[in-house]
């Protein structure tokens, strides 16, 4: 069921993409998805689709995952893209019917937005595809130290993080258990109607809250016994290296960024 | 009720960069009234080859027959209930799937689900509790308060109260101290012999291989490399060195007499055996004088 799920996992290699600084990875999604909303044209949308395919060229992934890591997104995609089709006003009227018409503006709207969300969703499976979850939480810890200044807790919050993403796949086998031995015992999950199906959840969501309880007790309990007493005075095992192509790509992000603002309209 | 795997391949994530293959080309039965041990290293598919077992996964390639049904890769996926029903499958550590908030209405569970009505199912699990060695005063405790052990009696009766068929285990006795393992492996001895429970028995202890089961299938990187009895299987001790599998302990013993000089026609597996051959050996050795 969740195995279907391609975006946020790793797929491991050595790729262009792979070996930059997660850092570096980050900002560039990030500064991505804000550029993004300067395309307003067919120039620009098409400038950032050869952009978003020659990264994906780069990382050496098949570019089949990514289309399927739209799949889990595609119904709430094309009901934004109706919904602009539906109720744009403006240009040439195609069609009409009721407070519904779809207008030259509004398919040409639809046809943006679509981009709009196929490239966003193109370069946020990238970053996780390449990037090993721990090396983001150390890129967002790194990220965030600016924040100290204000007392906001970012070690804390960055361990948080990490221990989180171990824990992720840890817990999805656990569910899993939890539900074929559910199953065997009888439950039918995700059958009946909505009654019975939120029932069914019952014997899934107390044994894995329990035994999350259990497990941080075990965690903190290893954690004390190996001397953990807070952020302070650690030194870190994992250093990022910031390279000259890290600097390569965000100035390459830049230029992308004067260009579109050259050709928008 | 028989369990018949033909050509059963798995594959965990198909087509997919995760693509994994788990089980190659089985073929396998389990008879009626059997006890089969299933062994092999972690890793080798036992798990995967278990939740064939109740439908719980569909073969990608080949058939699963269990009793009357056959389960290929396009069956549905609605009415498989029966099949679970007949087929009970213990899953390592089980105290994990607990969650009522009294240890009677945790084994009543499974029943229930399965169309008891609430008095017999309550019956089934004051019952089922008494079988596996707690008295009547758990019924009304919480599951959450017992010892970890306690914990695995629970949720062994409440697979019991199913009243499967086919009993499957896999590792039962993991964490248990020796006299828990003990009394839990002869309960399981009891329901076999006396109910007829067809017995499934995954587990790395080769002494309650020798000692319980009629059947042995070997396992290696999801594919059979040995089966037959445990004596057939466990006759070649340098062969199970070789798999790292480990070597019942009256076996390795006999094979250091062996080393000092004296013979057996079969390797003796279990303790009794031993003993008995080794008497006879005492006997003869007392004629001769």
């Amino acid at each position: 069921m969740m195995n279907k799920l391609i975006f946020g996992r790793y797929i491991p290699g050595d790729s262009f993409i792979h070996t930059l600084d997660p850092r570096a990875k980050l900002l560039a999604s990030f500064y991505f998805i804000g550029i993004i909303f300067l395309a307003n044209n067919w120039q620009t949308y098409g400038i950032l689709a050869i952009f978003t395919l020659f990264a994906i060229f780069l990382s050496k992934v098949n570019i089949r995952f990514f289309i399927r890591g739209i799949k889990p997104l595609i119904w709430l995609i094309l009901f934004t893209v109706a919904l602009q089709m539906l109720f744009t006003q403006g240009g040439t009227v195609y069609f009409s019917w009721g407070i519904f018409t779809i207008t030259e503006f509004g398919v040409i709207n639809g046809l943006f937005i679509f981009c709009r969300f196929v490239l966003i969703i193109f370069m946020s499976t990238l970053l996780t595809l390449t990037t090993p979850p721990l090396d983001l939480s150390d890129a967002i810890e790194y990220l965030l130290r600016p924040l100290k200044a204000v007392h906001f807790p970012v070690h804390e919050v960055s361990l948080m993080l990490s221990i989180a993403l171990r824990f992720v796949p840890t817990l999805m086998d656990e569910t899993e258990k939890i539900m074929n031995a559910q199953r065997a015992r009888g439950v039918d999950f995700g059958e009946g109607n909505l009654v019975q199906k939120m029932k069914a959840v019952v014997p899934l969501l107390i044994p894995l809250f329990v035994s999350s309880f259990n497990r941080a007790e075990d965690l903190a309990t290893a954690m004390e016994a190996r001397g953990y007493q807070g952020g302070d005075g650690r030194t870190k095992y994992r250093v990022l290296h910031w390279h000259s192509k890290d600097t390569a790509v965000i100035l390459a992000f830049v230029a992308l960024t004067v260009v579109l603002i050259f050709l928008r309209s | 009720m028989d369990i018949r795997f033909e050509q059963v391949d798995f594959t965990y994530q198909p087509n997919t960069p995760f693509e994994q293959r788990a089980l190659f080309d089985l073929n396998l039965t389990i008879e009626d009234g059997s006890y089969t041990a299933i062994v092999g290293h972690t890793g080798s598919g036992k798990s995967t080859l278990l939740q064939h077992l109740n439908a719980l996964v569909k073969p990608t390639k080949g058939s699963v027959t269990i009793g009357d049904r056959t389960i290929v890769p396009e069956t549905n996926n609605k009415n498989l209930k029966p099949i679970r029903k007949k087929v009970g499958i213990v899953f390592q550590f089980p105290e994990a799937q607990l969650f009522e908030e009294t240890v009677a209405k945790d084994i009543a569970f499974g029943p229930k689900n399965f169309g008891v009505t609430g008095e017999d199912a309550q019956r089934l699990a004051a019952e089922m509790l008494d079988l596996v060695g707690l008295d009547a005063t758990y019924l009304e405790r919480s599951p959450f308060e017992l010892s970890g052990g306690q914990m695995r009696r629970v949720a062994i009766a409440g697979v019991l109260a199913m009243e499967p068929e086919v009993l499957v285990l896999d590792e039962p006795t993991a964490g248990l101290d020796p006299q828990g393992r003990k009394e839990m492996m002869e309960m399981f001895q009891q329901l076999h012999e006396k109910r007829g429970m067809t017995i499934v028995l995954v587990t790395h202890l080769m002494d309650d291989v020798a000692n319980y089961a009629d059947h042995v299938i070997v396992l290696e990187k999801g594919k059979i490399v040995k089966s037959g009895t445990p004596q057939d299987v466990f006759q070649n001790i340098d062969w199970l060195k070789e798999k790292q599998l480990g070597v019942p302990t009256a076996a390795s013993f006999a094979e250091k007499l062996m080393e000092k000089g004296m013979t057996f026609d079969i390797l003796p597996l279990t303790a009794d055996a031993l003993a008995d051959k080794l008497l006879k050996g005492l006997e003869m050795a007392g004629e001769d004088q």
